[in-house]
């Protein structure tokens, strides 16, 4: 069971990697507009 | 709110400002000519008592007249006196009483907006990850019996909790902490201020007793019920906000439509592109396809297709040539084309439609008003029923109280009821404004829904303005298309409908009889006159008469008589054209139980033969128009609700007198229109569809309201008797404000 101590601290940091991520994502527009990647094929440029 | 005073000084420049401002007209005298009505996106609203606050802040500015500031859009109208102030200077009484400012239809709104929405995402993520890391952390507490876990393992749990729970508080909730904060200075209540408030009880609370587990409050921990109340109330907000950008979105699609820039011809024929508000009227500009015409011209060059839907409501594309039209916002679908420009910025069709819409969306209708007036007593009945019961179950556990508190600060939702009427009508006009009919105020949606008289006009609306030949008489000797060619010849000179009509008729039959008349001259109300081997004269009877041996008897019946210098060479017989929809429309009215009647200032006998036609039971025909007026009045007096369908060219006080009115857009300009829906587009049958979504606005209007009251008389009683824990609260309080916006959300599919 004292591997909980470290697990628990881990899984906080784990999760603030994640929201690091995430943010990341939405920062280069990812979630911008949903559709954009699928339409891309019918554009000509 | 950031405001950047370096920027708003460049709005100072007249030439900045005239991008969002129009001349003020004046409703009474006391208006000055230097006054401007200017639209502004206001940054940072979030409910009904905000616009009271910044429509505060403005009036407080000497130089300001007036402003409005609508809720639910957040669009203000501001009316300002050039000469006493300048534009920088009321939008720094917008950032002082804390919010933000921009220009609208400006591309830095576009870009603010994209922020908005990214942020907005990000906190309702944030929220959402660290919810569900903290229920992880909150179960073995919930499972475990006395003793399973060791008080060291327990605190760690919290430990952690308490970590994640710092993003969601500080970050997720800024908003709403921010908001009641500057209410807080400012001395007032406003809609987040219950939430913030129940937010910062928990988040306090949880960490009272995470670090001091023996102190007043116990050692409850109520990390998972904050975090997951929060996540409801974020994903509500976000899920409002994308739903409203949508239905507020058929209004902006309009206004937005102009492009920022386009090509523009120079001396040497090369083209450049300029900034659309450089462009001046006889300018040669060229359009690409897929780009948006800027503003009203004449095609030179190039064929293509347009498309005017958020024009007229016409949704077929219409083919456009050499010498044809185009209007500012529609749109270039397939060629390229160069447009010399006749009419540019407020002068355009276009932003006549845009003010008008910008106008009837800030209005308030008389139920918003209502909400509008009990949400402040409301959020303070709010605030003194949380302190009671606070103080009710004080005796049983301080935290206990405390959280029942919370619960009754989190579940009501006065959202709801101010959102209730204004998302629905916007999302009416919305609609509407997509089929080609614009609203002038949102009051009158709930006065068309109430109707049950429909008095049409005859001349202009139930048929159409051009006219048709149905019978030709010729003198011996004198071919029809012979005599028609003639006729075509002098009328193409004049713009009357009977002119235009003949012409028409010599273009269908394709005759090669093509004349030159010279020196055509037209007598207004008589007919043309011009030389072709002799004198030839086309009109009315009396005008061609006396130099002729006179009209047959035979031709008496016609309205367009041609003779030459001495000899009746032949007449024509014209009729109206009742518009193709009129019947249907007639009968889907009949089908709504609407009485339709048919006053006309036309002879008896046509208004009575049009009435037959479309099935029209009451007609009466030689109305002057305040004949029509004093039998609407007495119907009125009977308790009819009355509509008035009209062109709105000569029946402006019958219009006016009517409970409701509607008008053809394309007879009198849009600014001088006085009538309540203005139908952009030729079809008679919206008409009727109009009365039906009234109708069904004014239905989803009631199931809103009687939803936001019914649900807070339910939910705010049980959260006082503790039954309702915190989260469940806040996933009432987004449920119900989304379940106003989904229900308004209807209004804008099927018309």
């Amino acid at each position: 069971m004292d591997i909980l101590y470290l697990l628990i601290p881990l899984s906080v940091l784990l999760v603030i990697c994640i929201l690091g991520g995430l943010w990341w994502a939405i920062d280069k527009g990812q979630f911008d507009s949903v559709e954009q990647e699928g339409e891309r094929i019918l554009r000509d440029d | 709110m950031h405001f950047d005073t370096s920027t708003a000084k460049l709005l100072d420049d007249r030439q900045e400002w005239l991008r969002f401002s129009q001349q003020h007209k004046p409703t009474s005298l006391q208006g000055s000519d230097d006054c401007w009505d200017s639209h502004v996106v206001i940054q940072g609203m979030h409910c009904a008592a905000c616009s009271f606050t910044v429509e505060e802040a403005l009036m407080s500015v000497p130089g300001v007249q007036s402003a409005e500031v609508n809720a639910a859009t957040h669009r203000a109208k501001v009316v300002w006196s050039a000469a006493r102030v300048n534009p920088s200077e009321w939008m720094a009484a917008i950032a002082k009483a804390g919010y933000g400012a921009l220009p609208a239809a400006d591309t830095s709104l576009r870009q603010a907006r994209h922020e908005e929405g990214r942020r907005a995402l990000w906190r309702w993520l944030v929220a959402g990850f660290c919810m569900m890391q903290v229920m992880m952390y909150a179960y073995p507490a919930y499972v475990s019996r006395e003793g399973d876990i060791t008080p060291d393992m327990v605190f760690l749990l919290r430990w952690a909790s308490w970590v994640l729970t710092l993003p969601v508080v500080l970050f997720s909730c800024g908003p709403f902490l921010g908001n009641a904060l500057r209410d807080v200075r400012a001395r007032r209540v406003s809609m987040d201020l219950p939430v913030a408030l129940g937010m910062a009880i928990t988040f306090l609370l949880s960490s009272a007793a995470t670090f001091e587990p023996n102190g007043l409050f116990g050692g409850e921990v109520y990390y998972d019920s904050l975090t997951m109340f929060v996540f409801f109330l974020l994903t509500g907000r976000w899920l409002e906000l994308r739903v409203r950008d949508r239905t507020a979105g058929a209004l902006e699609a309009l206004m937005n439509r102009l492009p920022d820039s386009v090509e523009r011809q120079l001396s040497n024929g090369e083209f450049e592109r300029v900034a659309v508000r450089r462009v001046l009227v006889g300018d040669v500009i060229r359009v690409l396809p897929s780009e948006s015409f800027p503003a009203d011209g004449v095609i030179l060059q190039g064929q293509t297709l347009a498309d005017e839907a958020l024009l007229t409501g016409e949704s077929h594309p219409q083919a456009r040539g050499v010498g044809d039209s185009v209007v500012a916002g529609s749109h270039n679908l397939s060629g390229i084309v160069t447009v010399r420009v006749l009419q540019v910025g407020e002068g355009t069709q276009f932003s006549q439609i845009v003010s008008l819409m910008e106008n009837a969306s800030l209005q308030k209708p008389r139920l918003a008003q209502l909400a509008d007036r009990i949400a402040k007593p409301f959020l303070i009945g709010v605030l003194v029923l949380a302190a009671l019961s606070a103080v009710w179950w004080w005796s049983t556990s301080p935290s206990h109280a405390l959280m029942v508190a919370v619960a009754v600060l989190v579940v009501t939702c006065p959202c709801a009821l101010s959102l209730a009427t204004p998302a629905a009508m916007l999302a009416a006009a919305g609609n509407l404004a997509r089929h080609g009919v614009l609203l002038r105020n949102l009051q009158a949606l709930e006065a068309l829904a109430e109707i049950d008289t429909l008095i049409f006009d005859k001349t202009g609306t139930l048929t159409q303005d051009g006219q048709h030949v149905t019978q030709i008489i010729t003198a011996d000797g004198i071919a029809p298309e012979y005599a028609l060619g003639l006729a075509a010849a002098l009328a193409k000179h004049s713009l009357h409908p009977l002119s235009r009509a003949l012409v028409q008729a010599h273009n269908v039959c394709a005759s090669d009889a093509a004349f030159e008349v010279q020196d055509v001259n037209e007598m207004i109300g008589q007919g043309l006159q011009g030389h072709l081997n002799g004198r030839l004269r086309l009109g009315s009877a009396t005008f061609c008469a006396p130099k002729a041996k006179g009209i047959p008897e035979q031709a008496a019946f016609c309205q367009v008589h041609l003779c030459s210098e001495n000899e009746w060479l032949a007449s024509w017989r014209l009729s109206e054209d009742i518009r193709t929809d009129a019947a249907q429309t007639v009968r889907a009215l009949k089908d709504l139980n609407i009485d339709v009647w048919l006053l006309s200032g036309d002879r008896p006998e046509s208004a009575q033969q049009v009435a037959q036609q479309v099935g029209i039971a009451h007609a009466v025909g030689a109305c002057t128009p305040q004949d029509k007026l004093a039998r609407m009045q007495s119907a009125q007096s009977q308790g009819a609700r009355v509509a008035m369908v009209g062109d709105g060219l000569n029946d402006g006080p019958v219009l006016a007198g009517a409970h409701v009115s509607m008008a053809f857009g394309n007879a009198v300009p849009l600014a001088q229109s006085k009538s309540d829906f203005v139908l952009m587009g030729g079809s008679l049958l919206v008409v009727a569809q109009s009365v039906k979504l009234a109708r069904h606005t004014l239905r989803v209007v009631r199931q809103n309201l009687i939803w936001a009251a019914a649900y807070n008389a339910l939910c705010v009683p049980l959260a006082v008797a503790g039954l309702l824990p915190a989260w469940l609260a806040g996933l009432g309080m987004a449920l119900s404000s989304l379940w106003v916006v989904l229900n308004s959300l209807r209004l804008t599919k099927g018309f």
